[in-house]
């Protein structure tokens, strides 16, 4: 039996490596993966925390649930890249800082 | 009949003020034709004198011993006075209009022929017709105020004419000193007008001075001045008769005022005779004559006094000068101290007496300096000698050259001493026999002032015998030291000829008095004198003239003695009182170093205060200010926008440290984000 702490290790792992390459990378698809990763890291713990609800099963619910939501999600944020990559011709976040001062 | 006579007083004025502006006239033609008219201006001048000449005659004629002829108008008004401009014709003014024309005749055909070659011949003959003019109207205005613009004119055509060979310094020099000196005297007349002006609120003359004028009817009264017209403190009195004596001390050239006579001989030799010998001089005896009245018995004696002094002192100056015209300088600031003493000793008609004569003596003798000193320069010119025209070392024997002007020296030299036959005996024994009388009965100091005229009579009889032996005399001692000199000298032409005869006819007796002895008889001695006054048959001193004249012929012997015969003479060459007439009483070295050196030494003391001191002091506050707002500029620049920009660089230093956090990279905004987030926590966990 693999104990709740276990999941929570590998869990923290992946919104570690999520949110680190959401600060670090210079592809707007890389940082949507980044978010991806954390997002399921949130699953995760939501899947891993269920065994406390076994009668609705609601972190397994949940769980669906925000993986329909992320979907979703990716899909329109695919949607801003590829409207990003038309206005100006690249997808680095970085490089994309007209609103500043 | 009372019309006719008005009509006749009113032709009686239009001659005058035709004979007075003529020389106007043509002092305006000669200045604006300059260029043009350069051979006639001297035409036009004496054309006009003669015309001006004519018609004083006419005046005089009308006028002498008439009724006085006096009409004036309205000229301007300034509040309640009015200020009448008019002409005032009586025995005096036509006396002078037909002095000053007649005189100025002779001078003007002389200076046609002593002028020809001179560069400037158009100007001076304007400047000499409007000395004429301005001393015609002195003589016959009717009020103070025209007398005193005439005045000042008389004395600026003077000071055109001593300078006018501008060239020389010592002209300019001369010039200036004789214009300085009349500007004292200038002053006191000035004076002398505002105070009468202030007590009897009128300029005009006959109010002022006729018999019984506001002056006859001013009495002093503890203290104060009474008129009909007002008071004043007594003290202004004795003002106003002082700046009349400067103003005549300035003018007649009186001690102390006397030394620019003998400079002003720098002139041409025709302006000395005209101007610094027989007209413009005698303005102050003029001056005296008009104001008579105002004078007291003590005031008159201190003219009495000052004249003796001027005429003793003059005339021992005369003995040992060797320049020709400055010893006819002296001799006429001599023989104008004598008028002033006669007015002086109230010998009002002996005065004016003698003023007449005088000048035709001296402007006679001086015409015959002109003659002479031309012609030695004549002989300087021809031999390049370099001698000095007028000094009369280098004369003598021109007897025989210049036999002519011989006989018109002689005829000037005998009235100047006043030797019987002459005009000037008649004249000059009136003024020493008025002297006896005025002494008698006073203290024995003023027996000293008849005393002094006497002896300055003798005076006169040495230098004049001294002048004219040496001149005239031996022989040429040019000739004697640098033998083989050329000599073409001769008398001239007419127009050098004609004015002697004309002025040597003046000379004379018959011209003044049918009798050569007694000058009572003469009709401008009686023309002056209250009728029935004084005679000489009354005098006590009725044989005077015999004792003076007697010596005089005495002094003249001796005269010839020494300085044609050269017995005696090394004798007066030395010893004090020679160098004290040859350096005329030190009188310019005393002016010198007691009045122009201290005042130069004045401004000079002035220059430097205001130079050092004032400006100093004004440099000084200037360089304080500069440094004073230097020192504000530099606080204003360091401390006061210091701060401000300090300010500026804070706020600057935290807008750029916070904009660096608005540089629109979302991954940035996140990760700061992140950084605080973890902080906080972490901070929380810390504390």
């Amino acid at each position: 039996m693999i104990s709740l702490t276990g999941y929570m290790v590998v869990s923290a792992g992946l919104f570690c490596i999520g949110l680190y390459m959401i600060v670090s990378k210079h592809n707007a698809i890389q940082i949507l993966i980044g978010i991806e990763l954390m997002l399921n890291a949130a699953i995760l713990n939501l899947v891993a925390f269920g065994r406390y609800d076994r009668f609705n099963n609601g972190g397994q619910m949940f769980a669906l649930y925000a993986i329909v939501l992320a979907a979703a999600t990716t899909a329109v944020a695919l949607a801003i890249i590829l409207n990003v990559y038309r206005q100006y011709k690249t997808i680095d976040p970085g490089k994309i800082d007209e609103l500043k001062d | 009949m009372e019309q006719f006579l008005q009509a006749i007083d009113t032709q009686t004025i239009i001659f005058t003020l035709t004979a007075v502006l003529l020389p106007l006239l043509a002092f305006v033609l000669n200045i604006t034709m300059r260029g043009r008219w350069d051979k006639i201006s001297g035409w036009v001048s004496t054309v006009a004198i003669l015309l001006s000449c004519i018609l004083s005659g006419f005046v005089f004629a009308r006028v002498w011993n008439g009724h006085p002829v006096h009409q004036q108008l309205l000229w301007f008004t300034i509040g309640n006075t009015q200020l009448y401009a008019g002409i005032l014709l009586n025995n005096l003014s036509v006396l002078m209009l037909l002095l000053v024309s007649v005189i100025a005749l002779p001078v003007h055909i002389y200076s046609t022929a002593y002028m020809k070659d001179d560069e400037h011949y158009t100007r001076y003959f304007a400047f000499l017709s409007f000395f004429c003019f301005s001393m015609l109207a002195l003589v016959v205005v009717d009020n103070l105020f025209l007398f005193y613009i005439s005045w000042e004119l008389v004395g600026f055509s003077s000071y055109l004419l001593i300078g006018f060979w501008f060239k020389r310094h010592k002209a300019i020099m001369a010039n200036k000193k004789a214009f300085i000196m009349n500007r004292i005297g200038d002053m006191g007349l000035l004076i002398a007008i505002m105070v009468l002006f202030t007590q009897y609120h009128t300029f005009d003359i006959t109010q002022i001075f006729a018999d019984n004028g506001l002056i006859s009817r001013s009495v002093m009264k503890n203290g104060l001045w009474v008129s009909p017209t007002g008071h004043l403190p007594a003290i202004w009195q004795y003002i106003a008769c002082g700046g009349v004596f400067l103003a005549v001390a300035a003018k007649s050239a009186q001690f102390p005022l006397h030394t620019w006579l003998p400079d002003a001989m720098e002139g041409p030799t025709s302006v000395s005779a005209l101007i610094h010998a027989a007209t413009m001089v005698a303005a102050g005896v003029f001056l005296l004559g008009r104001v008579y009245p105002m004078f007291n018995g003590t005031e008159l004696t201190i003219l009495a006094i000052i004249g003796c002094f001027t005429a003793f002192m003059a005339a021992t100056i005369a003995l040992t000068q060797n320049d020709l015209k400055r010893i006819l300088a002296y001799s006429t600031i001599s023989q104008l101290g004598y008028m002033v003493m006669a007015m002086g000793i109230g010998a009002y008609a002996s005065s004016l007496f003698h003023l007449v004569t005088h000048s035709f003596f001296k402007a006679l003798l001086f015409l015959v300096a002109g003659i002479v000193i031309h012609q030695m320069r004549h002989i300087n010119d021809d031999n390049g000698l370099g001698i000095d025209p007028q000094d009369i070392q280098h004369m003598g024997g021109l007897r025989k050259k210049l036999p002519f002007t011989f006989i018109a020296a002689i005829i000037g030299g005998l009235a100047l001493v006043g030797l019987p036959l002459t005009s000037g005996y008649l004249s000059k024994d009136s003024i020493l026999i008025h002297a006896f009388e005025w002494a008698d009965g006073k203290g024995p100091l003023f027996k000293l002032i008849p005393v002094f005229a006497l002896l300055t009579t003798w005076l006169t009889a040495f230098y004049v015998a001294r002048l004219i032996v040496k001149v005239f005399f031996g022989e040429l001692r040019l000739l004697k030291n640098t033998p083989g000199i050329k000599l073409h000298v001769s008398d001239g032409s007419w127009a050098y000829k004609l004015p002697l005869v004309l002025l040597a006819a003046g000379c004379l007796f018959p011209l003044f008095s049918a009798n050569p002895i007694e000058f009572t008889r003469s009709w401008l001695f009686k023309g002056f004198s209250p009728a029935g006054g004084f005679g000489a048959e009354s005098s006590a001193y009725a044989l005077l003239p015999v004792l003076v004249n007697s010596l005089s012929l005495l002094v003249i012997y001796w005269a010839w003695l020494i300085y044609a015969k050269q017995k005696a003479g090394s004798l007066l060459q030395r010893g004090f009182l020679y160098r004290l007439s040859f350096n005329a009483w030190y009188f310019d070295e005393i002016y010198n170093n007691g009045i122009i050196k201290p005042v130069l030494a004045l401004g000079r003391f002035t220059f430097w205060f205001d130079r050092i001191i004032i400006n100093g002091s004004v440099n000084s506050l200037a360089r304080t200010g500069i440094l004073v707002s230097k020192l504000s500029s530099w606080f204003d620049r360091n401390i006061i926008d210091g701060f401000l920009n300090l300010l500026v660089a804070i706020v600057r230093a935290i807008g750029n440290f916070a904009r660096k956090f608005q540089n629109g990279r979302v991954q940035y905004y996140l990760f700061s984000m992140l950084v605080i987030i973890l902080s906080l926590f972490i901070l929380k966990i810390l504390v």
